[in-house]
Protein backbone atom coordinates (compact mmCIF):
# COMPACT_ATOMS: atom_id res chain seq x y z
CA UNK A 1 0.00 0.00 0.00
CA UNK A 2 1.24 3.44 -0.97
CA UNK A 3 1.52 6.43 1.58
CA UNK A 4 0.69 9.46 -1.02
CA UNK A 5 2.11 12.57 0.21
CA UNK A 6 -0.43 15.61 -0.28
CA UNK A 7 0.90 18.64 -1.55
CA UNK A 8 -1.69 21.24 -1.20
CA UNK A 9 -1.08 24.28 -3.39
CA UNK A 10 -2.34 27.86 -3.02
CA UNK A 11 -1.30 31.02 -4.17
CA UNK A 12 1.92 28.86 -5.23
CA UNK A 13 2.42 28.09 -1.98
CA UNK A 14 2.15 24.82 -0.07
CA UNK A 15 -0.58 25.15 2.48
CA UNK A 16 -2.95 22.56 4.75
CA UNK A 17 -6.39 23.40 5.28
CA UNK A 18 -8.51 22.59 8.13
CA UNK A 19 -11.74 20.48 7.39
CA UNK A 20 -11.54 22.03 3.77
CA UNK A 21 -12.08 25.60 4.91
CA UNK A 22 -10.44 28.02 2.76
CA UNK A 23 -9.67 30.61 5.57
CA UNK A 24 -8.62 28.42 7.80
CA UNK A 25 -4.91 27.61 6.31
CA UNK A 26 -1.41 26.96 7.60
CA UNK A 27 1.99 27.85 5.21
CA UNK A 28 4.10 25.06 5.03
CA UNK A 29 6.57 26.14 2.70
CA UNK A 30 6.95 28.88 -0.83
CA UNK A 31 8.33 26.12 -2.43
CA UNK A 32 6.32 23.20 -3.62
CA UNK A 33 8.73 22.03 -6.27
CA UNK A 34 11.27 21.33 -3.19
CA UNK A 35 8.42 19.99 -1.12
CA UNK A 36 8.05 17.59 -3.70
CA UNK A 37 11.73 16.69 -4.05
CA UNK A 38 11.87 15.86 -0.21
CA UNK A 39 9.07 13.44 0.27
CA UNK A 40 10.43 11.26 -3.21
CA UNK A 41 13.97 11.30 -1.04
CA UNK A 42 12.27 10.36 2.10
CA UNK A 43 10.47 7.15 0.00
CA UNK A 44 6.93 8.63 -1.68
CA UNK A 45 6.58 6.85 -5.21
CA UNK A 46 3.38 8.90 -5.82
CA UNK A 47 2.52 12.82 -4.98
CA UNK A 48 -1.38 13.79 -4.49
CA UNK A 49 -1.72 17.36 -5.67
CA UNK A 50 -4.27 19.72 -4.74
CA UNK A 51 -5.06 23.32 -6.80
CA UNK A 52 -6.63 24.84 -4.25
CA UNK A 53 -7.22 27.74 -5.96
CA UNK A 54 -8.76 25.75 -8.82
CA UNK A 55 -10.94 24.11 -6.48
CA UNK A 56 -11.99 27.38 -5.26
CA UNK A 57 -11.97 29.77 -8.54
CA UNK A 58 -12.65 27.38 -10.72
CA UNK A 59 -9.66 27.06 -13.08
CA UNK A 60 -6.12 26.24 -12.38
CA UNK A 61 -4.41 29.06 -10.96
CA UNK A 62 -1.87 26.55 -9.55
CA UNK A 63 -0.47 25.17 -13.22
CA UNK A 64 2.86 26.42 -13.58
CA UNK A 65 4.07 24.63 -10.30
CA UNK A 66 2.15 21.50 -11.40
CA UNK A 67 3.90 21.50 -14.15
CA UNK A 68 7.41 22.30 -12.53
CA UNK A 69 6.88 19.25 -10.16
CA UNK A 70 6.34 16.76 -12.42
CA UNK A 71 8.94 18.18 -14.78
CA UNK A 72 11.35 17.50 -11.83
CA UNK A 73 10.19 13.97 -11.54
CA UNK A 74 9.30 12.75 -14.68
CA UNK A 75 9.14 9.20 -13.40
CA UNK A 76 6.91 9.95 -10.45
CA UNK A 77 3.04 8.91 -10.81
CA UNK A 78 1.47 12.47 -10.20
CA UNK A 79 -2.48 12.84 -9.32
CA UNK A 80 -3.91 16.25 -9.31
CA UNK A 81 -7.21 16.87 -7.81
CA UNK A 82 -8.90 20.75 -7.57
CA UNK A 83 -10.29 22.59 -10.43
CA UNK A 84 -11.23 19.58 -12.53
CA UNK A 85 -13.74 21.02 -14.63
CA UNK A 86 -13.04 20.59 -18.43
CA UNK A 87 -11.29 18.26 -21.02
CA UNK A 88 -8.84 21.39 -21.44
CA UNK A 89 -7.81 21.73 -18.43
CA UNK A 90 -7.21 17.73 -18.00
CA UNK A 91 -5.40 17.41 -21.14
CA UNK A 92 -2.91 20.33 -19.63
CA UNK A 93 -2.16 18.29 -16.96
CA UNK A 94 -1.77 15.01 -18.79
CA UNK A 95 0.39 17.17 -21.20
CA UNK A 96 2.68 18.36 -18.10
CA UNK A 97 3.02 15.02 -16.89
CA UNK A 98 0.36 14.44 -14.54
CA UNK A 99 -0.40 10.78 -14.58
CA UNK A 100 -4.35 11.22 -13.14
CA UNK A 101 -6.73 13.85 -12.67
CA UNK A 102 -9.25 13.30 -9.75
CA UNK A 103 -13.17 15.05 -10.76
CA UNK A 104 -14.13 15.92 -6.99
CA UNK A 105 -17.20 18.13 -7.02
CA UNK A 106 -18.28 18.08 -10.47
CA UNK A 107 -18.36 14.77 -10.72
CA UNK A 108 -21.23 14.87 -8.14
CA UNK A 109 -22.82 17.95 -9.36
CA UNK A 110 -22.62 16.38 -13.37
CA UNK A 111 -22.07 13.03 -13.39
CA UNK A 112 -21.94 12.73 -17.18
CA UNK A 113 -18.41 14.39 -17.43
CA UNK A 114 -17.19 11.51 -15.58
CA UNK A 115 -18.51 9.39 -17.86
CA UNK A 116 -17.35 11.78 -20.85
CA UNK A 117 -14.16 12.10 -19.21
CA UNK A 118 -13.20 8.33 -18.90
CA UNK A 119 -14.35 8.12 -22.55
CA UNK A 120 -12.07 11.02 -23.77
CA UNK A 121 -8.63 9.95 -21.33
CA UNK A 122 -8.88 6.10 -20.26
CA UNK A 123 -6.88 5.16 -17.22
CA UNK A 124 -6.73 9.06 -16.21
CA UNK A 125 -9.70 9.64 -14.48
CA UNK A 126 -10.40 9.14 -10.68
CA UNK A 127 -13.28 10.55 -8.97
CA UNK A 128 -12.88 11.88 -5.17
CA UNK A 129 -15.82 11.19 -3.31
CA UNK A 130 -16.19 12.94 0.52
CA UNK A 131 -18.33 11.48 2.83
CA UNK A 132 -19.25 11.79 6.51
CA UNK A 133 -21.10 8.69 8.15
CA UNK A 134 -21.12 7.04 4.65
CA UNK A 135 -23.45 9.70 2.99
CA UNK A 136 -21.78 11.48 -0.06
CA UNK A 137 -21.07 15.12 0.98
CA UNK A 138 -21.30 17.74 -1.57
CA UNK A 139 -20.43 21.63 -1.41
CA UNK A 140 -23.91 22.77 -1.20
CA UNK A 141 -25.86 23.59 1.98
CA UNK A 142 -27.84 20.68 2.66
CA UNK A 143 -24.39 19.45 2.41
CA UNK A 144 -24.19 15.79 3.62
CA UNK A 145 -27.03 13.39 1.21
CA UNK A 146 -28.86 10.59 1.92
CA UNK A 147 -26.72 9.33 -0.75
CA UNK A 148 -24.63 6.10 0.43
CA UNK A 149 -21.36 6.78 -1.01
CA UNK A 150 -21.04 2.80 -2.10
CA UNK A 151 -23.87 3.35 -4.79
CA UNK A 152 -22.55 6.18 -5.67
CA UNK A 153 -18.72 4.95 -6.54
CA UNK A 154 -20.29 1.86 -8.17
CA UNK A 155 -21.84 3.82 -10.64
CA UNK A 156 -18.47 5.77 -11.25
CA UNK A 157 -16.90 2.58 -11.25
CA UNK A 158 -19.45 1.54 -13.92
CA UNK A 159 -18.36 4.16 -15.72
CA UNK A 160 -14.51 3.74 -15.81
CA UNK A 161 -12.62 6.00 -13.54
CA UNK A 162 -9.16 4.19 -12.74
CA UNK A 163 -9.93 4.38 -8.76
CA UNK A 164 -11.89 5.93 -6.20
CA UNK A 165 -10.40 8.84 -3.76
CA UNK A 166 -12.26 8.08 -0.62
CA UNK A 167 -12.39 11.07 2.21
CA UNK A 168 -14.07 10.93 5.29
CA UNK A 169 -15.15 14.77 6.03
CA UNK A 170 -15.37 14.44 9.50
CA UNK A 171 -11.96 13.42 10.23
CA UNK A 172 -9.53 15.16 7.31
CA UNK A 173 -7.12 17.28 8.63
CA UNK A 174 -8.47 16.66 12.30
CA UNK A 175 -5.96 14.26 13.27
CA UNK A 176 -8.52 11.96 14.31
CA UNK A 177 -7.75 8.13 12.79
CA UNK A 178 -9.04 6.64 9.52
CA UNK A 179 -12.39 5.66 9.32
CA UNK A 180 -11.14 2.23 8.42
CA UNK A 181 -14.53 0.35 8.31
CA UNK A 182 -16.06 2.97 5.67
CA UNK A 183 -12.86 2.82 3.58
CA UNK A 184 -13.08 -0.88 3.86
CA UNK A 185 -17.07 -1.60 3.37
CA UNK A 186 -16.02 0.32 0.06
CA UNK A 187 -13.22 -1.25 -1.22
CA UNK A 188 -15.03 -4.47 -0.95
CA UNK A 189 -17.66 -3.64 -2.71
CA UNK A 190 -16.08 -2.61 -5.90
CA UNK A 191 -13.43 -3.62 -8.24
CA UNK A 192 -11.32 -0.17 -8.36
CA UNK A 193 -8.47 0.76 -5.75
CA UNK A 194 -10.20 2.71 -2.86
CA UNK A 195 -7.13 5.14 -2.06
CA UNK A 196 -7.90 6.25 1.64
CA UNK A 197 -8.23 9.88 2.38
CA UNK A 198 -8.55 12.04 5.57
CA UNK A 199 -7.43 10.63 9.57
CA UNK A 200 -3.68 9.64 8.91
CA UNK A 201 -2.16 10.55 11.93
CA UNK A 202 0.23 7.91 13.07
CA UNK A 203 2.18 4.60 12.66
CA UNK A 204 -0.92 2.94 14.17
CA UNK A 205 -2.95 4.37 11.36
CA UNK A 206 -0.97 3.24 9.04
CA UNK A 207 -0.60 -0.21 10.27
CA UNK A 208 -4.64 -0.22 10.87
CA UNK A 209 -4.85 0.30 7.31
CA UNK A 210 -2.66 -2.52 6.02
CA UNK A 211 -4.28 -5.29 7.65
CA UNK A 212 -7.41 -4.57 5.54
CA UNK A 213 -5.49 -3.75 2.18
CA UNK A 214 -5.99 -6.19 0.23
CA UNK A 215 -9.63 -5.71 0.54
CA UNK A 216 -8.80 -3.19 -2.00
CA UNK A 217 -7.27 -0.24 -0.63
CA UNK A 218 -3.92 0.51 -2.77
CA UNK A 219 -2.91 4.01 -1.00
CA UNK A 220 -3.78 6.24 1.51
CA UNK A 221 -2.97 9.92 1.42
CA UNK A 222 -1.48 11.97 4.23
CA UNK A 223 -0.82 15.02 4.68
CA UNK A 224 -1.16 16.77 7.99
CA UNK A 225 0.73 14.23 10.10
CA UNK A 226 3.34 14.06 7.88
CA UNK A 227 3.76 18.03 8.33
CA UNK A 228 3.28 18.13 11.78
CA UNK A 229 5.93 15.10 12.40
CA UNK A 230 3.23 13.00 14.25
CA UNK A 231 3.83 10.44 11.48
CA UNK A 232 7.42 10.05 9.78
CA UNK A 233 6.89 9.31 5.90
CA UNK A 234 9.66 7.55 5.78
CA UNK A 235 8.43 5.28 8.40
CA UNK A 236 5.43 5.11 7.69
CA UNK A 237 6.22 3.56 3.91
CA UNK A 238 9.40 1.32 5.19
CA UNK A 239 6.16 -0.50 7.34
CA UNK A 240 3.84 -0.74 4.68
CA UNK A 241 6.36 -2.32 2.32
CA UNK A 242 6.89 -4.73 5.32
CA UNK A 243 3.74 -5.66 6.35
CA UNK A 244 2.43 -6.30 2.75
CA UNK A 245 5.10 -5.61 0.07
CA UNK A 246 5.84 -2.94 -2.10
CA UNK B 1 -37.81 45.70 12.94
CA UNK B 2 -37.09 43.40 9.71
CA UNK B 3 -37.71 39.91 9.20
CA UNK B 4 -36.05 37.37 10.27
CA UNK B 5 -35.58 34.06 8.67
CA UNK B 6 -33.69 31.34 10.26
CA UNK B 7 -31.76 28.60 8.45
CA UNK B 8 -31.80 25.06 10.88
CA UNK B 9 -28.04 24.28 11.39
CA UNK B 10 -27.14 20.65 13.17
CA UNK B 11 -23.31 21.72 13.25
CA UNK B 12 -22.98 19.06 10.26
CA UNK B 13 -22.88 20.94 7.46
CA UNK B 14 -20.89 24.35 5.82
CA UNK B 15 -24.22 26.80 5.79
CA UNK B 16 -22.45 30.27 5.14
CA UNK B 17 -23.11 29.12 1.52
CA UNK B 18 -27.12 29.00 2.32
CA UNK B 19 -26.58 31.92 4.29
CA UNK B 20 -25.22 33.87 1.52
CA UNK B 21 -27.48 32.65 -1.22
CA UNK B 22 -30.26 33.71 1.19
CA UNK B 23 -28.86 37.23 1.48
CA UNK B 24 -28.36 37.59 -2.12
CA UNK B 25 -32.29 37.29 -2.74
CA UNK B 26 -33.60 39.05 0.43
CA UNK B 27 -34.82 42.39 0.72
CA UNK B 28 -34.13 43.42 3.83
CA UNK B 29 -34.56 40.29 6.04
CA UNK B 30 -32.20 39.20 8.16
CA UNK B 31 -30.55 35.67 7.69
CA UNK B 32 -29.84 33.63 10.99
CA UNK B 33 -28.23 30.75 10.81
CA UNK B 34 -28.82 28.75 14.16
CA UNK B 35 -29.42 25.48 15.86
CA UNK B 36 -30.89 27.10 18.44
CA UNK B 37 -35.20 26.26 19.24
CA UNK B 38 -35.72 29.43 20.53
CA UNK B 39 -34.50 31.20 18.05
CA UNK B 40 -36.09 29.33 15.51
CA UNK B 41 -39.42 29.41 17.23
CA UNK B 42 -39.01 33.27 17.63
CA UNK B 43 -38.05 33.44 13.20
CA UNK B 44 -40.54 34.64 11.00
CA UNK B 45 -39.27 31.70 8.27
CA UNK B 46 -38.00 28.93 8.76
CA UNK B 47 -35.31 27.03 6.05
CA UNK B 48 -35.26 23.50 6.87
CA UNK B 49 -32.41 21.72 4.92
CA UNK B 50 -31.41 18.07 6.24
CA UNK B 51 -29.01 16.15 6.59
CA UNK B 52 -27.49 12.55 5.82
CA UNK B 53 -29.13 9.35 7.00
CA UNK B 54 -32.32 10.28 7.81
CA UNK B 55 -32.27 8.09 11.48
CA UNK B 56 -29.38 10.85 12.29
CA UNK B 57 -31.09 13.51 10.89
CA UNK B 58 -34.30 12.72 13.59
CA UNK B 59 -32.04 11.77 16.16
CA UNK B 60 -30.16 14.83 16.08
CA UNK B 61 -33.76 17.04 16.14
CA UNK B 62 -35.06 14.71 19.18
CA UNK B 63 -31.96 15.54 20.87
CA UNK B 64 -31.81 19.31 20.75
CA UNK B 65 -35.43 19.72 20.53
CA UNK B 66 -35.44 21.22 16.86
CA UNK B 67 -37.96 18.71 16.04
CA UNK B 68 -41.20 20.33 18.41
CA UNK B 69 -39.24 24.23 17.27
CA UNK B 70 -40.38 23.24 13.80
CA UNK B 71 -43.65 21.70 14.65
CA UNK B 72 -44.27 24.95 16.37
CA UNK B 73 -42.98 27.07 13.77
CA UNK B 74 -45.54 25.19 11.11
CA UNK B 75 -47.97 25.57 13.73
CA UNK B 76 -48.05 29.07 13.83
CA UNK B 77 -48.70 29.39 10.46
CA UNK B 78 -44.84 30.91 9.55
CA UNK B 79 -43.53 30.00 6.36
CA UNK B 80 -41.34 26.68 6.08
CA UNK B 81 -38.98 25.61 3.51
CA UNK B 82 -37.82 21.79 3.87
CA UNK B 83 -34.64 21.10 1.69
CA UNK B 84 -33.69 17.25 0.73
CA UNK B 85 -33.09 15.19 3.34
CA UNK B 86 -35.17 18.22 4.72
CA UNK B 87 -38.26 16.99 3.11
CA UNK B 88 -37.85 13.86 3.60
CA UNK B 89 -37.74 14.51 7.64
CA UNK B 90 -41.47 16.05 7.18
CA UNK B 91 -42.77 12.78 6.10
CA UNK B 92 -44.12 10.52 7.85
CA UNK B 93 -42.11 7.67 7.64
CA UNK B 94 -39.12 6.71 6.03
CA UNK B 95 -37.96 3.64 4.93
CA UNK B 96 -34.27 4.05 5.44
CA UNK B 97 -32.00 2.50 8.20
CA UNK B 98 -34.80 -0.36 8.35
CA UNK B 99 -37.87 2.16 9.08
CA UNK B 100 -37.44 5.46 10.51
CA UNK B 101 -40.40 7.86 11.83
CA UNK B 102 -40.10 11.11 11.46
CA UNK B 103 -41.38 14.40 12.01
CA UNK B 104 -45.32 13.20 10.37
CA UNK B 105 -46.49 16.76 9.12
CA UNK B 106 -46.97 15.07 5.68
CA UNK B 107 -48.65 11.41 5.01
CA UNK B 108 -45.98 10.37 2.50
CA UNK B 109 -43.31 7.98 3.02
CA UNK B 110 -40.18 8.21 1.66
CA UNK B 111 -38.86 5.24 -0.03
CA UNK B 112 -35.61 4.44 -1.49
CA UNK B 113 -34.98 4.03 -5.50
CA UNK B 114 -32.93 0.82 -5.87
CA UNK B 115 -35.96 -1.30 -4.87
CA UNK B 116 -38.05 0.48 -7.51
CA UNK B 117 -38.29 -0.84 -11.34
CA UNK B 118 -38.19 1.11 -14.15
CA UNK B 119 -40.66 0.87 -17.11
CA UNK B 120 -38.56 -2.14 -18.20
CA UNK B 121 -38.72 -3.69 -15.03
CA UNK B 122 -35.09 -3.31 -14.27
CA UNK B 123 -33.72 -1.66 -10.82
CA UNK B 124 -33.12 1.69 -11.22
CA UNK B 125 -29.83 3.05 -10.74
CA UNK B 126 -29.15 4.94 -7.83
CA UNK B 127 -28.12 7.75 -6.46
CA UNK B 128 -30.62 10.11 -9.10
CA UNK B 129 -28.07 12.52 -9.50
CA UNK B 130 -27.76 15.76 -11.64
CA UNK B 131 -30.29 17.79 -13.22
CA UNK B 132 -33.67 17.01 -14.22
CA UNK B 133 -37.06 18.52 -14.86
CA UNK B 134 -40.16 18.76 -12.83
CA UNK B 135 -43.70 19.28 -13.93
CA UNK B 136 -45.45 22.05 -11.57
CA UNK B 137 -48.50 20.21 -10.21
CA UNK B 138 -50.31 23.49 -9.17
CA UNK B 139 -49.61 27.06 -9.53
CA UNK B 140 -48.40 28.11 -6.21
CA UNK B 141 -46.57 31.58 -5.29
CA UNK B 142 -43.15 29.82 -4.61
CA UNK B 143 -43.14 28.96 -8.76
CA UNK B 144 -43.79 32.65 -9.50
CA UNK B 145 -41.19 33.06 -12.39
CA UNK B 146 -40.03 30.10 -12.78
CA UNK B 147 -41.42 28.04 -16.01
CA UNK B 148 -43.14 24.65 -16.21
CA UNK B 149 -40.47 21.87 -16.38
CA UNK B 150 -37.98 24.03 -15.00
CA UNK B 151 -34.63 21.46 -14.42
CA UNK B 152 -33.42 21.66 -10.85
CA UNK B 153 -30.68 19.73 -9.39
CA UNK B 154 -31.17 16.42 -7.43
CA UNK B 155 -28.99 14.27 -5.87
CA UNK B 156 -30.89 11.57 -3.39
CA UNK B 157 -30.99 8.01 -3.05
CA UNK B 158 -34.73 8.47 -1.62
CA UNK B 159 -37.91 10.01 -2.62
CA UNK B 160 -41.20 10.71 -1.26
CA UNK B 161 -44.04 9.02 -2.79
CA UNK B 162 -47.84 8.65 -1.08
CA UNK B 163 -48.44 12.18 -1.07
CA UNK B 164 -52.24 13.21 -1.80
CA UNK B 165 -52.12 14.63 -5.49
CA UNK B 166 -53.44 18.09 -3.62
CA UNK B 167 -49.95 18.23 -1.57
CA UNK B 168 -47.47 17.26 -4.50
CA UNK B 169 -46.83 20.82 -5.59
CA UNK B 170 -43.95 19.35 -8.05
CA UNK B 171 -43.08 16.03 -10.07
CA UNK B 172 -39.85 14.49 -11.40
CA UNK B 173 -39.61 11.29 -13.34
CA UNK B 174 -36.62 8.89 -12.77
CA UNK B 175 -38.33 5.96 -13.44
CA UNK B 176 -41.12 6.30 -11.40
CA UNK B 177 -42.54 9.77 -10.50
CA UNK B 178 -41.88 10.98 -7.55
CA UNK B 179 -42.61 13.83 -5.32
CA UNK B 180 -40.32 16.35 -6.55
CA UNK B 181 -42.22 19.22 -4.05
CA UNK B 182 -44.53 18.97 -1.40
CA UNK B 183 -46.86 21.81 0.21
CA UNK B 184 -49.95 22.13 2.50
CA UNK B 185 -50.30 25.68 4.08
CA UNK B 186 -47.58 27.21 4.87
CA UNK B 187 -45.31 24.38 4.53
CA UNK B 188 -43.21 23.99 1.01
CA UNK B 189 -40.56 21.34 0.75
CA UNK B 190 -38.50 20.49 -2.11
CA UNK B 191 -36.27 17.54 -2.95
CA UNK B 192 -33.98 19.20 -5.19
CA UNK B 193 -31.58 21.40 -4.05
CA UNK B 194 -32.26 25.20 -4.94
CA UNK B 195 -29.03 26.30 -3.71
CA UNK B 196 -27.56 24.22 -6.64
CA UNK B 197 -30.24 24.92 -8.94
CA UNK B 198 -28.75 28.11 -10.42
CA UNK B 199 -30.94 30.65 -11.37
CA UNK B 200 -34.06 29.09 -10.96
CA UNK B 201 -32.83 27.65 -7.70
CA UNK B 202 -32.42 31.69 -6.56
CA UNK B 203 -36.00 32.80 -7.88
CA UNK B 204 -37.65 29.55 -5.80
CA UNK B 205 -35.26 30.98 -2.43
CA UNK B 206 -36.74 34.85 -3.47
CA UNK B 207 -40.21 33.25 -3.40
CA UNK B 208 -40.13 31.42 -0.43
CA UNK B 209 -38.37 34.84 1.23
CA UNK B 210 -41.67 36.82 -0.37
CA UNK B 211 -44.29 34.07 0.31
CA UNK B 212 -47.61 35.03 2.52
CA UNK B 213 -49.38 31.89 3.16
Amino acid sequence: MLLIPAIDLKDGKCVRLKQGRMEDDTVFSDDPVAVASHWVERGARRLHLVDLNGAFAGEPVNGDIVKAIAKAHPDLPIQIGGGIRSPEIIQAYLDAGVQWVIIGTKAVNEPQFVKEMCQQFPGHIIVGLDAKDGKVATDGWANVTDVDVIDLAKQFENDGVSAIVYTDISRDGMLQGVNVDATVRLAQSMSIPVIASGGITNLDDVRNLCAVADQGISGAITGRAIYENTLDFGEGQALSDELIGA
Amino acid sequence: MSEVVAVIDYGMGNLHSAGKALEKVASGQQIVITGDPDQVRAADRVVFPGVGAIRDCIAVLRETGLDRAILDVIAAGKPVLGICVGMQALMARSEENNGVDCLGVFDGQVTFFGELQNDTGGRLKVPHMGWNQVRQGMAHPMWAGIADNTRFYFVHSYCVTGLADEEVAGRCDYGLSFAAAATRKNVFAVQFHPEKSADAGLTLLENFLRWQP
